[in-house]
């Protein structure tokens, strides 16, 4: 790895001025848990490497990217948050359990006590031919998705091409399940845009995952308030108990009231290259009346669309099985023995 | 002339069996310990006397080395899996920032044959400036034709590996004794000979009930906490000192000594601790690459010490793996339930190496078969060489044969623990399997399994058992161990035996205090230093057999001489009619003599002893069935849990009964049998190297994507020891490191298919596989 240096910016808005003056060499970096990696890997430019270290910002600025409180009507967590805060925090209310159940899965303990809601949110994806200083990949300029024939039991099933990552981040699954946005620093100040907006499919482009421009900083994220009788719940597969990524998860809310679904979002994680939507699925279940025949019944929805590839078909079926453990925990009704 | 010998009449057998056995041991053997011996501190869980180095961060590994002066090396090593050197150039390294020394490993027009080979290597100030040069390096690599692939490798249109006679088969003190041997290749398949009893064709034709199918293994990567690593210094032109990550501290030693023309005692090799092997750290190099040579070489162009450290992405591709396999098995009983034959005709691969056979398990556990024959086959492919590693062979013979078993029992409505009962003769096996039976409630537990499946649970649960075989390889003569007691009253031990985990600091000194009266905490340990005399390479489950024996003989000594001196001060004519009790005291009718005050009395600075033992003497109650050496039994027993709307499997629980002969340490052999046990639901249920057949490059050498088990996956091991005394040797020690390991995937792939009823025929068992067995996969 060579040599980088650190600094130490005042403020969020000169944080995103550095980056602007050299973005291949200059890096936002929040734990770094993933930024270090791709450095360590060769992945990033090697020389004069500046990580541009957010945990310098202080006063007012520093402590609202690490707050987690009201914002408007809702609730606001700052980008600096850590996944362990979220898992534990009181503040979340639990209707977003959700959220709080997502953040408490991924990784480790100690890497939940660094890692923090943004760069959860911005990390790079994991797809091995992407990783591997060794392989030129589509999305590392190379001339195709190198998953394409090759290992792809950890790809994309849906959306995929021309280049079939699955985006890495399991809070965006429970946030897009939540209706989150997220609050942005450009250069025209901040904007806010919905966390479905902050991600793209490969085909619009294949060397980024997110929208946002070139030193854009992704400073808050706000969930809206509460419904009534809003519930929440994430289920996640993993080849190992911790320390391992999702073959795929899922995050559902809805509300129950009057016997009946309501407002249902389904989202998933690891089977796209953004966290996808499960329209079909939602549009079945709004005015149903929840039961485990009608979870079973509707469950295969959930990844209509879906064009598996060689070794990756199995996360169809996967996937269905946790939309269904999902609906049962959301709606109260006990997941069989 | 026979060799003098003493007659011992001991209690010897297993716990519940113990008979009186005349034995023949060699004259000057002490008598053995026995059934009947009463032993105060052997056999007792005692905590690792080192426990607390390692705890502190005190303890001193290769990775840990600082010399003054030191150097880090770095190697370049072939991008490509398959290619010829056509040029290259290690001067523009030698030019960059703290570049002491540059080498050329491959020369021009040499064919590398795997991607991570050896090309050239640096030695820098920092590790960082090292691997920075290594850009310097120009080689013009000319790509060849390659296969990864094991089954692509086979078929006759692919690329040749090996040019004809190239490929040398290659053992190592990690291999079981006793096994492998030459064969015959035809493209990359190399046949090896086969272990045949009966008629295998005739069994099948005669059996009632047949079963056949085929099943494969992954290629595990050794994943050892610490790399492979070595420390050369060189303190004269023919003189070096050698710090080593080793299994085998002669054989790195023995290395050295071949590569440099140095005679043996001018070659000090150090290895105070290490951070784990399972096979591969034998000699001083990795086996795909070069180390010992390297760091040697660095260090002499460059004066200086140079250490070389491997990072884990060189660990899994070029320092040895556990084979893959594809075994096609074929097994026929009568329907009562007696096998008729065993077939297995098996394929792997060691990569650009051999060594891909699957062991004895469907030869020699099932002993009732009369009919039974293993093939195996080595298959080259462009990847790093395979090397021993735990159990060589055997877990991945012991998943096919046992799963097999399973599945001809449910076929035909057998009870799959009533079929191994039938068809196991070793009279401890048998013993353990019926002990499993009752302990686990497998009957119960089947039955509850069953009733759930019955009622289309989501989570179904199963339970499978399978055996292990292994054998007691202590070695004659090979390990000389010292035992000193100074005038002061101290006692040290010393042997140049390796302590890689399994606890022999430990032991040595549990032996020791036993013999001399003293307590664990009394007894310096020395080891880790070839200079403190011959000793084992810890590979075949040997260190404790080989080393322990040799400890009390030798402290057998010491406490003669003291004998010799208490009867002197104690005014008795023979040292006979003194006794050293366990409190260190000597005594003679009512006289005794405190060991303080006695230790005074030993001429010159201490009473020395140094002893070996000898061959297995004493009777065991069933040997191998193609050597000499006690057969040493095991089982497992294992349940599982699977989830069928994600295809995730679970063990929540794993017996383990395995005989150790005597326990020595109970509490580090339940620990052996543990990491045993880890290692083998790791391998069950995750581990895998995974290859891009396109690039011919590894894709997972990290430990992020190659998967190794973690607390959250580690079931409840519920561990039982048979002990069975064998008279074979002073201490009555066997191994037992490798076979805590050989019957844990086999048993979790027969609870798996138990639960969901239906085999997954390939490990590592992962969802993809367990939703395709379930119907789940479209």
């Amino acid at each position: 790895m060579e040599p980088f240096a650190l600094i130490r910016p005042a403020n969020a808005e000169s944080a995103r001025l550095r980056v602007v003056g050299a973005p291949e060499q200059r890096h936002l970096r929040a734990a770094g848990v993933d930024l270090l990696d791709r450095l360590k890997e060769g992945l990033e430019a090697g020389k004069s490497v500046e990580l541009i270290e957010l945990k310098a910002i202080a006063g007012a600025e520093g402590q609202a990217l690490r707050a987690i409180g009201p914002a408007g009507d809702g609730l606001g967590l700052g980008a600096l948050v850590t996944l362990a805060t979220i898992a534990a925090s009181p503040a979340l209310p639990a209707p977003f359990a959700a959220l709080r159940e997502a953040a408490g899965s991924a990784a480790t303990p100690s890497v939940r006590n660094l890692a923090t809601l943004g760069g959860n949110l911005l990390q790079r994806p994991r797809c091995w031919y992407f990783r591997s200083r060794d392989q030129h990949c589509l999305k590392k300029g190379g001339p195709a998705c190198l998953a394409e024939g090759g290992e792809n039991k950890f790809h994309a099933i849906l959306g995929g091409g021309p280049c079939h990552i699955v985006h890495p981040s399991t809070l965006a699954v429970a946030l897009l399940a939540l209706g989150a946005e997220v609050t942005v620093l450009g250069a025209a100040g901040p904007r806010t845009l919905g966390i479905a907006e902050l991600f793209a499919l490969p085909r619009v482009d294949v060397r980024r995952e997110s929208t946002l421009d070139v030193g854009e900083l992704l400073t808050e994220v706000r969930l809206p308030a509460p419904r009534p009788g809003q519930r929440s719940t994430y289920e996640v597969a993993k080849e190992k108990r911790s320390h391992d990524w999702p073959l795929a998860e899922v995050a559902v809310s809805l509300v129950v009231d009057g016997g009946v679904i309501r407002e249902p979002r389904v989202a998933l994680g690891h089977v796209a290259p953004i966290p996808w939507r499960a329209t079909a699925l939602e549009e079945a279940l709004v005015g149903q009346r929840p039961s485990a025949e009608l979870f079973a019944d509707k469950a295969a929805l959930a990844t209509q669309g879906a064009r598996p590839m060689a070794q990756n078909a199995y996360k169809v079926p996967l996937a269905q099985g946790l939309v269904r453990a999902a609906l049962h925990r959301a709606c109260e009704i006990p997941i069989p023995e | 002339m026979a060799e003098a010998v003493t007659v011992y009449t001991l209690r010897l057998g297993l716990e519940g069996a113990i008979k009186d056995v005349k034995i023949e041991a060699p004259a000057g053997e002490p008598r053995p310990w026995d059934a009947s011996a009463q032993l105060r501190v052997i056999g007792h869980d005692t905590a690792r006397v080192d426990g607390h180095l390692k705890v502190r961060g005190a303890a001193q590994y290769t990775h840990d080395v600082r010399l003054e002066g030191m150097l880090h090396a770095a190697v370049l090593r072939s991008p490509h899996p398959c290619c010829v050197v056509d040029s290259i150039d290690v001067e523009p390294a030698r030019r960059r920032p703290g570049v002491q020394a540059a080498i050329a490993v491959a020369k021009a027009g040499d064919r590398l044959l795997f991607a991570g080979q050896d090309v050239a290597a640096v030695a820098a100030r920092t590790r960082a400036e090292a691997r920075a040069a290594l850009a310097a390096i120009k080689v013009t690599y000319r790509p060849a034709p390659f296969v990864v692939d094991t089954a692509e490798a086979m078929s006759p249109s692919a690329p040749v590996v090996h040019a004809a006679g190239d490929a040398v088969t290659r053992r190592t003190e990690g291999d079981e004794p006793g096994e492998g041997s030459g064969g015959s290749d035809k493209g990359n398949v190399r046949t090896t000979p086969s272990m045949k009893k009966g008629d295998v064709q005739k069994g099948l034709r005669a059996a009632e009930l047949k079963h056949e199918a085929t099943y494969t293994t992954q290629c595990h990567t050794h994943s050892a906490l610490e790399t492979h690593s070595v420390v050369v210094r060189w303190e004269a032109k023919d003189k070096l000192t050698v710090w080593s990550s080793t299994q085998g501290i002669f054989s790195v030693r023995d290395e050295m000594v071949e590569i440099f023309d140095l005679k043996p005692r001018d070659v000090a090799v150090i290895t105070e601790f290490m951070g784990g092997g399972f096979g591969a750290k034998f000699g001083a190099s990795a086996p795909g690459s070069r180390l010992g040579w390297i760091a040697g070489e660095l260090a002499r162009q460059a004066k200086a010490p140079v250490s070389l450290l491997l990072d884990r992405h060189e660990e899994h591709v070029c320092t040895g793996n556990r084979p893959d396999s594809i075994q096609r098995v074929a097994i026929g009983a009568t329907k009562a339930g007696d096998l008729t034959a065993i077939h297995v005709v098996a394929h792997g691969s060691a990569g650009i190496a051999t060594g891909a056979g699957v062991g004895r398990n469907a030869f020699g556990i099932y002993s009732a078969c009369p009919n039974a024959r293993t093939e195996s086959h080595d298959v080259f492919a462009n990847t790093g060489p395979g090397t021993a590693f735990r159990a060589p062979g055997h877990p991945q013979g012991a998943f096919a044969v046992e799963l097999a078993l399973d599945e001809l029992a449910a076929k035909s409505g057998l009870d799959p623990l009533a079929l191994r009962l039938r068809n196991v003769t070793h009279p401890v096996r048998k013993r353990q399997l019926e002990l499993g039976r009752e302990r686990f409630q497998w009957a119960k537990r089947r039955a509850d399994a069953d009733a759930r499946r019955g009622r289309g649970a989501r989570v179904l649960h199963g339970v499978g058992v399978a055996c292990s075989i292994w054998g007691d390889y202590g070695r004659k003569g090979a390990a000389s161990v010292t035992v000193e007691v100074g005038r002061d009253g101290s006692v040290v031990v010393k042997n140049g035996v390796q302590d890689i985990g399994g606890g022999i600091t430990t032991v040595l000194a549990m032996v020791v205090a036993e013999v001399l009266g003293r307590s664990v905490a009394d007894v310096e340990v020395k080891l880790g230093r070839a200079e403190f005399g011959p000793s084992v390479g810890s590979g075949g489950s040997q260190t404790t057999s080989s080393v322990a024996p040799a400890a009390r003989n030798a402290a057998e000594q010491v406490k003669a001489q003291l004998l010799e001196i208490a009867a002197k001060a104690l005014d008795r004519k023979k040292a006979s009619e003194v006794t050293l009790g366990p409190d260190g005291a000597f005594k003679a009718a009512s006289k005794s003599i405190p060991w303080a005050d006695l230790c005074k009395k030993i001429p010159g600075e201490a009473a020395v002893a140094t002893a070996t033992r000898p061959g297995n003497y004493g009777t065991a109650p069933l040997n191998l069935p193609s050597g000499q050496s006690y057969e040493i039994a095991g089982c497992q027993f294992a349940a599982v849990e699977v989830d069928t709307w994600t295809g995730v499997v679970r063990v929540p629980e794993i017996l383990a009964i395995h005989d150790c002969g005597r326990a020595h340490n109970p509490l580090t052999t339940r620990s052996q049998i543990n990491g045993g046990v880890i290692l083998g639901v790791s391998y069950a249920l995750m581990e895998q190297r995974v290859m891009d057949r396109r690039s011919g490059r590894m894709l997972n050498p990290n430990l992020e994507s190659y998967k190794i088990a973690g607390a959250r996956d580690v079931p409840t091991i519920d561990v039982v020891l048979t002990e069975v005394f064998t008279g074979g040797n002073s201490t009555g020690a066997i191994g037992i490191g490798e076979p805590a390991t050989i019957p844990t995937a086999a048993a979790i792939a027969c609870a798996v298919r138990h639960a969901i009823g239906a085999p997954v025929r390939d490990l590592p068992l992962t969802p993809d596989r367990v939703l395709a067995a379930l119907g789940r996969v479209t």
